[in-house]
């Protein structure tokens, strides 16, 4: 292992690390809203869009991103659709972080009783009232261990983008094994900023779980 | 076939061992790091020695076990390539076809993609390495190329509504698509910088993006665009040589001389019956037609 | 009529080098999640005991597989060890040393909250029958821990046929690479196979997961009640 390589490389890993946290972290605010929206249709059993969301649940949830995006990136071009490379990490992301945090999602608002609306009304509340005060918040609690698990998940799931030439971290290690045959520099470097990206996600997780935990059960 | 199992068992253990070692421990692995580092300056020489030394069949060895490991592209019409039925074609198959056939051994093909190609060899992972490989300073640092086959350049492709016939002056809010680790990645990012580059891993990929108007030109080796411009409608190579004249040629292991030997041999003695001649004819007259058969081909390990 | 490359599928053997990297990528899955029950349940006995060492240790290992992706380590197993010890290994390998070491992590965390979720009583209970400790496990614990493990087990098989889809990033020829070899091979007649064989793949993917995944609901949903 050589130092000056190291030193060299450094620069290259941190604006890829700006590149992938970028796409990641929009990629992932659109899985929440995707997966918020198609929850809720689930829940309230919105008719005509809870089979289309089902569908499209099931559909993302049981095939790999990377062929996700390699239908995204390299297929739909042929339709006339064309999007660049980060556009896509970002829209795969999206789509198949919203299927996965739609189940989360929904196991949350399905643990919270139903009974609980019919209380609600019965003390005056409007089922608007009734879903935003009572059961949201219930289901977001319950939700956070599966939610944590999504954002690792997905931010981990980043590093397929190397294949629709998005210049990631994965990409950036490729590469300069590729150009330059510093494998372990390059392998060394690739590992210590996977940690320094997905440890605080990792250990502020763990807390917020058990803040959470700790909230619900009481003292 | 019993070593064989040791070895795996071996190699599951390593590489576990390895990976707890190289990961455990956020807090401990600076230090870890730190002392690989000094460790392994003290002993780089030695221990490349020893590691490639294990790292590749000698001739002998090929010989007695029967098959050859070769890598190629399997996505690189019309040089390497597979076809519908699911067998290796293309030029440099053509050759691996020979090496297999004069050492009397079955062939065992492995895909590569271009910026695995010194990694390849190097880990042993293959014996000879015939996919495209433009010979160069630095890679003849890492590997031991035979006698050259084919001639090549640079030469970059473009969409023929939008023909890019320079490089200086480039458009800074187009990109040009290169294939990591190929010869082109490297020269544009030496001596165009502020070009931007969209890379890609494999040959299929990057064609298939600059079909979809990702990027506005692909640069690569000139005898794979001018193949693209004339099997498909509506590009056009608007410049088909850049940088340096340099030779494509087979590539071995660092240090492996027995394969080395028998490789130059090989192309010398074929040369004799005009080979490559046959080669290009057998796989690339019908892209390229007759015309460049002249410029294309190296005979005998002779660049004229 | 343009049929956007769906019609290479019936040219030639590419159906069946189809199923065939198909194959490539189920067989990975199998070996990787046998091997890993396995080792799993070795595991996750482990975590049960309360050494601080034992603790320790299995607690950075399931902290590395939940935050390392697994295409890192595949590239940290395929070039890296090979690199550093100077040995040839086989991708395929490679591949399966990878999901092994992170089906291994989730099976013996799996296996270490099916144990502990086993209330003491039922020890006791066994204890009082007269039941060996050996006998204990045998009828008592194991059968139990195994209901609650085999739908993860299943669920886990479907996550790493679709992490397979990585392995063609180390030159494994997958379903993947052959529908690139196939969209590459047919570049002039076929020009938009891109998305015709992409949008295959996307469908094998699903059809061979979403069984499966199915499966795995609807065991969890029977033994849970």
């Amino acid at each position: 292992m050589n130092r000056d390589v190291i030193v060299e490389y450094v620069p290259l890993y941190v604006e890829a690390l700006g590149r992938t946290v970028h796409i990641g972290l929009v990629g992932i605010l659109g899985a929440i809203l995707l997966g918020l929206g198609s929850s809720l249709i689930l829940y309230f059993q919105v008719k005509g869009f809870r089979r289309l969301t089902r569908a499209y649940i099931e559909l993302f949830r049981n095939t790999p991103l990377l062929v996700q995006l390699f239908f995204l990136y390299f297929g739909l071009p042929k339709l006339g659709l064309r999007i660049t490379a980060d556009f896509c990490g970002m829209l795969g992301l999206a789509l198949i972080g919203g299927s996965y945090m739609a189940e989360t999602f929904r196991s949350g608002l399905e643990a919270v009783d139903r009974i609980q609306f019919e209380s609600a009304k019965s003390l005056g509340m409007s089922p608007w009232q009734t879903f935003f005060y009572v059961i949201l918040p219930q289901a977001v609690s319950t939700s956070v261990p599966g939610f944590v698990a999504n954002m690792i998940f997905l931010l981990k799931e980043t590093s397929v983008f190397s294949a629709i030439s998005v210049m990631d971290l994965m990409f950036t290690a490729k590469d300069l094994i590729g150009m330059e045959y510093k494998t372990m520099e390059a392998l060394t470097l690739l590992v210590v900023f996977y940690l320094i990206m997905l440890l605080p996600v990792s250990v502020l997780g763990s807390l917020v779980e058990r803040r959470v935990r700790y909230g619900s059960y009481g003292d | 076939m019993k070593r064989n199992l040791v070895q795996k068992i071996a190699s599951v253990v390593a590489a576990g061992t390895l990976m707890m070692g190289a990961l455990s421990g956020c807090g401990a692995s600076n230090a870890s790091v730190d002392s690989n580092e000094s460790n392994a300056t003290v002993e780089s020489t030695d221990s490349s020695v020893t590691a490639e030394s294990a790292g590749y069949r000698t001739l002998d060895e090929i010989k007695e076990s029967g098959t050859i490991n070769i890598g190629v592209f399997s996505d690189k019409s019309p040089f390497g390539y597979v076809d519908e039925n699911g067998e290796y074609q293309g030029y440099d198959v053509y050759f691996a076809e020979r090496i297999g056939k004069d050492l009397g051994v079955d062939i065992n093909y492995v895909s590569t993609e271009a910026a695995s190609r010194i990694e390849y060899l190097q880990t042993g992972k293959v014996d000879i390495i015939l996919a495209n490989f433009t010979v160069t300073e630095e890679r003849a640092e890492e590997v031991d190329f035979a006698l050259p086959y084919m001639n090549v350049a640079l030469g970059v492709v473009s969409h023929d509504d939008n023909v890019v016939t320079s490089l200086d002056n480039f458009p800074e809010d187009e990109e040009i698509i290169v294939i990591s680790g190929t010869t082109a990645e490297t020269y544009l990012e030496k001596n165009y910088p502020n070009i931007k580059l969209q890379k890609y891993d494999a040959y299929a990929e990057a064609k298939t993006a600059f079909e979809n108007r990702n990027a506005i030109a692909w640069a690569n080796d000139n005898t794979e665009v001018i193949a693209f411009a004339i099997e498909n409608e509506g590009y056009e190579v608007g410049i088909p040589s850049l940088g340096s004249a340099d030779t494509i040629a087979p590539a071995v292991t660092k240090g492996n001389s027995s394969l080395l030997d028998w490789l130059n041999d090989e192309i010398k003695s074929i040369g004799a019956e005009n080979f490559f001649h046959a080669d290009y004819e057998a796989t690339l007259l019908d892209t390229y037609g007759a015309d460049y058969e002249d410029t294309l081909v190296v005979e005998g390990g002779e660049v004229k | 009529m343009d049929l956007m490359g769906i019609e290479l599928l019936f040219k030639g053997q590419n159906f069946l080098r189809i199923l065939g990297g198909l194959w490539v990528s189920v067989r990975i899955s199998l070996i990787s999640v046998a091997i890993s029950i396995g080792l799993g349940l070795l595991v996750g006995a482990l975590m049960t005991l309360r050494r601080p060492v034992v603790r320790a240790i299995t607690r950075v290992y399931l902290e590395i597989v939940r935050i390392m992706p697994q295409m890192v380590l595949l590239f940290i197993v395929y070039f890296g060890t090979t690199r550093a010890f100077g040995i040839h290994m086989e991708a395929e390998l490679a591949a399966i040393i990878v999901f092994v070491f992170w089906g291994t992590a989730e099976m013996g965390d799996l296996v270490r909250s099916a144990l502990i979720s086993i209330p003491k009583h039922q020890y006791e209970s066994a204890k009082a029958l007269g039941l060996s400790r050996a006998q204990t496990y045998r009828y008592i614990i194991l059968p139990q821990t195994l209901r609650r493990l085999l739908p993860l087990s299943i669920n886990l098989i479907t996550r790493m046929i679709k992490t397979t889809s990585l392995v063609m990033m180390v030159g494994i020829v997958e379903v993947l690479k052959v529908t690139q070899q196939i969209i590459e091979a047919n570049r002039r007649t076929s020009p938009n196979a891109a998305f015709g064989m992409f949008a295959v793949v996307f469908v094998i993917y699903f059809l061979v997961c979403w069984p499966i995944s199915m499966l795995s609901k609807k065991l969890e949903k029977r033994w849970s009640e």
